[in-house]
């Protein structure tokens, strides 16, 4: 393993970037839909991935945690590359949070056990162990007077909400959100990214995916601009925000902000 | 009717085949088409081939050429149940379940276990992606996204499905009396043999209990239906 | 290695299933000998050539004599008493010729597709003769009191009894020695009925075909019905298999016929006291249930008609 040495010059942090993207490249069909992807992220790190629609920022997400394979090019966790199937490859997953636009909370379980699920099964934890750390987790998401109902009788922001401390649950090592307030009405939208920005104020490092310029303003220490699989530009958030350098960044920017 | 009073402790007899029958392949076909479900959907290719494979042969196959199968043709190539032999004595006399009950129930176990498979298939694919996804997400290896996630789901969705599928096999024991055991049909095909003229009175008894014990495995699941809906 | 296993089991399921459906073909080629007595010539059934007024007007005989067609109810998995490989041949055995001599008194060629031969199996005999499916029932027919209710049925014009079928080298040597044990029978079959008095564990299968692979691949220890049929089939499996003990039961076997008609009964009883006394009778017995060690047996008398 040489990745240890080269990755001293991860960019936004110091030591070896805990997730690192060389040569990417990942197509469906005919459809080139990660052209050579080259993105380090450094422990506690906040990146913000951005772009229009069908550019391959969930696909890049889905990468990350395996739930996609890849053509070419490889992808380190920590260092260490993603195994192949099998049960490297759960207890992988296991260190890596997903946050899904649709939420995808177990349907059959309560909101305490979509918590205490993987804890019991995957990390083995006691089911008490498990259920006071869950109702922590819940507290903390502002949901834990919920904890026994079932996902179909929460709102959409307490759903989301909820996927979270699922995620935080298996204490991962980075959390992957993808479009995690597209799914939400506008009032609910705020209760989801205030839990993301404490997140970030923690310290977890985080790849999300979002158009919410606000939260990538206060949340983010850089910013991802992909279009047509590739990534066309990478800049802190002030300066992608005000001053983008390429064409089709100031051309995706003045769609979005006409609304 | 008399003729039915006589001997019902024969037809008893003859019910308790037709009842261990449907509970052992029952159970046996819910075990083996949950595997076979799982290997189909699962992730390695060669399992879901063969998957694939064992219901088309035996979903396309009579069920008779099945258990015949088991019955005449297992024999000649030295497959057995002869060590299968356990007596269970009733006051109305012994049940005995040889080799003969066992090579039926084993077939009539793979035979629905074709149908419990398709069954639950359909139930595995009326749960969103997601779910799945979701399991997987959280660190579950493939065996446990089906068994806590994907499967408590599925079933919930297969009970009406899976509910067919067992009345079904509890009218398709009666293959079995054909080919050795002597369950309700043939001692109702007896005692018409024993006496002709009461054979609308011994059909309408026989038709009957069969309807009531249709009409239990209908209840039963509709009331499991009932009762997973709340969650 | 796997392939062939498959391979190997198909054709087993094929084998198993041809021999089930068809019982054992073969034997009936090798120049038209009989399940009897070797070398017995075969009885040869010509029909009358006159029937003009020769029945009654208005009877059933002279409405089939008249129509030249006639259904009969007979069984196909039956060696020596009635056998049919495929479901247009003429069937052969002892109730077949029985059923031949009825029909050529009716002026119909047996032989001839006139004669509509339908498998009867043992539960749906009654039904035939009632809703007319069959004019005549000629099907290892035993007489009880429980059927004269509901049908005619002529004779007996065969008197048999249950035996045992075993494997060659078992030691079984009766009924007796199987009490708690498994014999198989054809369901809803007197015989299986028998074994059930018997002491032993019915078994039950849809054809004697099934029963006797069952014996030959040592699935149940032994089967059991009327010792002509065990006899045929002992001969299809010859050095497999024996036939043991002493006749455990008698069965009266008559030919049955519509409730509607009995003025069938003096008919029938009449075609068969007549090949009684012509040695047709004899001659057919040796042929299809004879035996080398012993003579055929005296004619069973006829019970009387009802009036
Ligand atoms: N499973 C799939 N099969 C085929 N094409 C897909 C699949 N998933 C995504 N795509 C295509 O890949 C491209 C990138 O998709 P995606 O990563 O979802 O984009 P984004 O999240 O940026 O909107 C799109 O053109 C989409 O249609
Ligand atoms: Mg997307």
């Amino acid at each position: 393993m040489t990745v240890q040495e080269e990755s001293a010059a991860a960019p936004g942090g110091t030591g070896q970037p805990l997730v690192r993207l060389t040569g990417v490249q990942k197509h469906y069909g005919n459809l080139h839909v990660l052209k050579d992807i080259e993105l380090d992220v450094a422990r506690g790190e906040v990146v913000v991935v951005i772009g229009p629609s069908g550019a391959g920022k969930s696909t890049l997400c889905r990468a990350i945690n395996r739930l996609e394979t890849i053509d070419e090019g490889d992808i380190f966790l920590d260092g260490q590359p993603l195994p192949q199937e099998g049960k490297a490859l759960a207890r992988l997953r296991a260190d890596v949070g997903m946050v899904f636009q649709s939420f995808n909370l177990f349907a059959h379980k309560t909101v305490l056990e979509n918590v205490t699920l993987g804890p019991i099964k995957v990390r083995k934890k006691s089911k008490a162990e498990a259920d006071k750390r869950g109702k922590e987790l819940l507290d903390r998401v502002g949901v834990g007077h919920q904890a026994g109902k079932y996902p179909a009788q929460l709102s959409g922001g307490q759903q989301q909400r909820v996927a979270i401390a699922r995620a935080l649950a298996m204490d991962p090592k980075v959390m992957l959100f993808d479009e995690p307030t597209s799914a939400l009405d506008p009032e609910m939208i705020k209760e989801v990214l205030d839990v993301m920005v404490d997140l970030a104020e923690r310290g977890m490092t985080m790849i999300v995916v979002t158009h919410e310029m606000g939260f990538a303003r206060t949340a983010a220490n850089r910013v991802v601009f992909m279009a047509d699989g590739a990534i066309v530009e990478t800049a802190d958030p002030e300066t992608f925000f005000t001053n983008p350098e390429s064409d089709r960044a100031k051309d995706f920017l003045g769609k979005i902000l006409k609304h | 009717m008399d003729v039915v009073w006589e001997h019902r402790e024969a037809i008893a007899l003859a019910f308790a085949y037709t009842v261990l029958l449907f509970l052992i392949a029952g159970v046996g076909s819910t075990i083996l088409g949950t595997l076979l479900a799982g290997m189909r959907v699962g992730p390695i290719p060669v399992l879901r081939w063969a998957g694939a494979g064992y219901v088309t042969l035996v979903r396309n196959t009579p069920l008779v050429i099945v258990i015949i199968f088991f019955r005449y043709a297992a024999p000649k190539i030295d497959l057995k149940f002869n060590f299968i032999d356990v007596v269970i004595p009733t006051g109305a006399g012994d049940i005995r379940l040889n080799n003969i009950f066992a090579a039926c129930t084993v077939g009539l176990t793979m035979y629905t276990a074709a149908f419990v498979c398709e069954a639950l298939r359909s139930g595995i694919n009326a749960v969103p992606l997601g779910q799945a996804e979701a399991a997987r997400a959280v660190g579950m290896p493939f065996g446990g996204v089906m068994r806590h996630v994907v499967l408590p789901q599925a079933f919930r969705a297969s009970i009406p499905p899976l509910a067919n599928v067992q009345i079904a096999l509890i009218k398709n024991t009666t293959v079995a009396g054909a080919l050795g055991v002597a369950e309700a049909f043939v001692r109702m095909r007896g005692l018409i043999n024993i006496d002709a003229t009461a054979r609308i009175p011994i059909f309408i008894a026989f038709a009957a209990i069969f309807v009531v014990l249709v009409e239990i495995i209908s209840f039963a699941a509709h009331r499991l239906e009932r009762r997973v809906r709340v969650a | 290695m796997r392939r062939m296993k498959l391979g190997m089991t198909a054709v087993a399921v094929l084998l198993a299933g041809s021999l089930v459906a068809c019982g054992e073909a073969g034997e009936d080629d090798d120049g038209g000998g009989g399940t009897g007595v070797e070398g017995a010539e075969p009885l040869t059934v010509e029909a009358e050539s006159d029937c003009d007024g020769k029945f009654e007007e208005g009877s059933r005989m002279a409405e089939l004599a008249e129509a030249g067609e006639i259904a009969i109810g007979n069984r196909v998995d039956q060696p020596g008493l009635g056998q049919q490989d495929t479901p247009d041949s003429v069937p052969e055995g002892f109730d077949i010729d029985m059923a031949k001599l009825l029909i050529a008194d009716l002026c119909i060629d047996p032989e001839s597709d006139a004669v509509n031969w339908t498998e009867a199996v043992s539960e749906q005999r009654e039904q035939f003769l009632e809703d007319g499916t069959v004019d005549l029932v000629a099907a290892s027919y035993s007489i009880t009191d429980e059927r004269r209710e509901l049908v005619g049925q002529a004779g007996p014009y065969l008197l048999t009894g249950q035996q045992v079928l075993v494997p060659i080298d078992s030691e079984v040597e009766s009924i007796a020695d199987l009490e708690g044990e498994e014999v198989c029978a054809a369901e809803g079959s007197t015989s299986l009925e028998n074994i059930e008095l018997e002491g032993a564990v019915g078994v039950p299968a849809a054809t004697y075909g099934q029963c006797a692979e069952d014996v030959v691949n040592g699935t149940v220890p032994a089967m059991s019905t009327d010792g002509s049929i065990l006899r045929g089939l002992a001969q299809q499996y010859e050095g497999e298999v024996k036939v043991v003990g002493p006749e455990f039961s008698e069965e009266r076997i008559g030919i049955g016929y519509s409730p509607d008609a009995p003025e069938m009964c003096e008919w029938i009883n009449g075609v068969i006291t007549e090949a009684y006394d012509s040695g047709d009778w004899e001659q057919a017995f040796q042929y299809h249930l004879g035996t080398e060690d012993e003579d055929a047996p005296e004619p069973p008398a006829l019970d009387e008609c009802q009036a």
